[in-house]
């Protein structure tokens, strides 16, 4: 009798516990910093975003992505070459804290450019990622390779080594 | 080495110059005088200049693009000016031999690590004129990147190791092949298996077991090492463990071929010379 006494009082304190479930990613929110950028081509730069859990349970299993794109038409964008490390796997964030992270970029092409974060669950439940603001970039041209410029040296080099093999070819046959 | 008579009396009445020092003379004389170094620097100023010509003529290339092309022009360099040391080098001992001029060479009152020591730094002029060569398009693609100077002096240190043991491994070849073909096509082939880990996909090249072929690899460890200062921007001593191999493989080879290959710098039964 005394013992399932115990156990039934066990088991309605389980079910009083709130139990250790992540927090759907519905309760989390993206805030970046800042929101708008300028930088030269090849210039490298930071920004920060801020990941907030605003439910009542501790988040965990949130990975958070970095995506950029061209918000003009006519430039591939290849994200690779942005930044090295676009994915980041999130620790639990307690109910109602938040976790900062600096992501490290390069402009590689000129233009107008869009950045943003998504977070989404690690178990690939079908809900839509939670975004944050998009962070204009705005990329100022920089020449840094005249195509033509090119001919001269890959014309000029050879002929002249040509011209020396055949002048030291010449003279020893003189 | 066609002047030998002119070796042994210059060898003999400078007698306070080491006899490498006479021999090295006497053979970048035969080397660039005789043309054959002129030709093969044209050769390859032609092959940089084609491939810095289409890098260049790209307009998609983006800014990151525009580095991994200065590194690209920057490792066929390295390796081409390489394979120009090793098939010199290849050519030094079995090709006297061929040529019957070896006898009158062993005549010269030089000792055989010296003559080793002297065929070895003659080789290596041909890489130092390729990189003279390399220097205009590299700074060509790299000057609006801001890299000219880093990949400069990395293609210089790699491309310097690269060839000693390039050039070394040609020479002991070359000391023991019997025939001047099979010193050529057996160091060709030697070029060709260390230059084959490149071609691994880059999954196999990040596993444990890719990873250490291509850094046991002397010329896979020197290219990837200008890779990182070039393409990822990385300090000078961030991946320094990837110059192990090419350091130790010119420094091992070298001294095989100077004070091994050198003895065996002689004379063959059934051979001419």
């Amino acid at each position: 009798m005394r013992l399932r006494v115990v156990l039934g009082l066990a088991l309605v304190a389980a079910m009083l516990v709130p139990t250790a479930t992540a927090a759907g990613v519905e309760d989390v929110s993206v805030a970046v910093a800042p929101e708008r950028i300028a930088t030269t081509l090849g210039g490298k730069f930071s920004f920060t975003s801020t990941i907030s859990n605003d439910g009542a349970t501790e988040a965990r299993g949130l990975i958070a992505h970095l995506n950029v794109l061209s918000l003009r038409n006519g430039t591939y964008v290849d994200p690779e070459d942005w930044s090295t490390n676009r994915t980041r796997y999130l620790q639990p964030i307690a109910a109602g804290e938040s976790t900062t992270i600096t992501w490290r970029m390069q402009a590689v092409n000129d233009g107008d450019f869009g950045i943003y974060v998504a977070v989404l669950p690690e178990d690939g439940s079908p809900v839509p990622p939670v975004t944050g603001p998009t962070i204009h970039l705005d990329v100022a041209e920089r020449k840094t390779l005249n195509a033509g410029g090119i001919v001269p040296l890959v014309l000029g080099i050879p002929a002249a080594l040509g011209i020396l093999a055949l002048a030291v070819r010449l003279r020893r046959r003189g | 080495m066609t002047e030998l008579v002119e070796t042994r009396d210059r060898a003999r009445g400078e007698r306070s110059a080491p006899g490498w020092l006479v021999v090295l003379g006497q053979e970048l004389r035969d080397l660039w005088l005789g043309g054959r170094g002129l030709v093969l620097s044209f050769a390859f100023s032609l092959l940089v200049g084609i491939i810095a010509y289409l890098v260049a003529t790209n307009t998609d290339l983006n800014f990151l693009e525009q580095r991994e092309s200065t590194s690209l022009t920057l490792q066929v360099a390295v390796a081409i000016g390489g394979m120009l040391t090793l098939l010199v080098a290849a050519d030094a001992v079995s090709g006297e031999r061929e040529r019957g001029t070896l006898e009158t060479l062993l005549l010269t009152p030089v000792s055989r690590r010296e003559l080793a020591t002297g065929k070895l730094l003659a080789s290596l002029s041909l890489w130092f004129a390729a990189f003279i060569i390399t220097v205009p398009y590299v700074w060509f693609l790299g000057n609006g990147v801001g890299i000219v100077d880093e990949a400069l002096v990395a293609g210089l240190a790699v491309g310097t190791l690269v060839a000693v043991f390039l050039a070394s491994l040609g020479l002991l070849v070359s000391c023991f092949a019997g025939s001047n073909r099979v010193s050529l096509s057996l160091s060709l082939f030697v070029l060709l298996a260390l230059v084959a880990p490149t071609q691994l996909p880059a999954g196999a090249q990040q596993a444990w077991a890719g990873d250490l072929l291509l850094r046991v690899n002397p010329l896979t460890a020197g290219e990837r090492y200008v890779s990182k200062i070039v393409v990822s921007g990385h300090d000078w001593s961030e991946d320094l463990s990837w110059l192990l191999s090419p350091v130790i493989g010119a420094v091992v080879f070298a001294l095989a071929a100077i004070l091994v290959g050198g003895r065996y710098i002689r004379l063959r039964g059934g051979v001419s010379g």
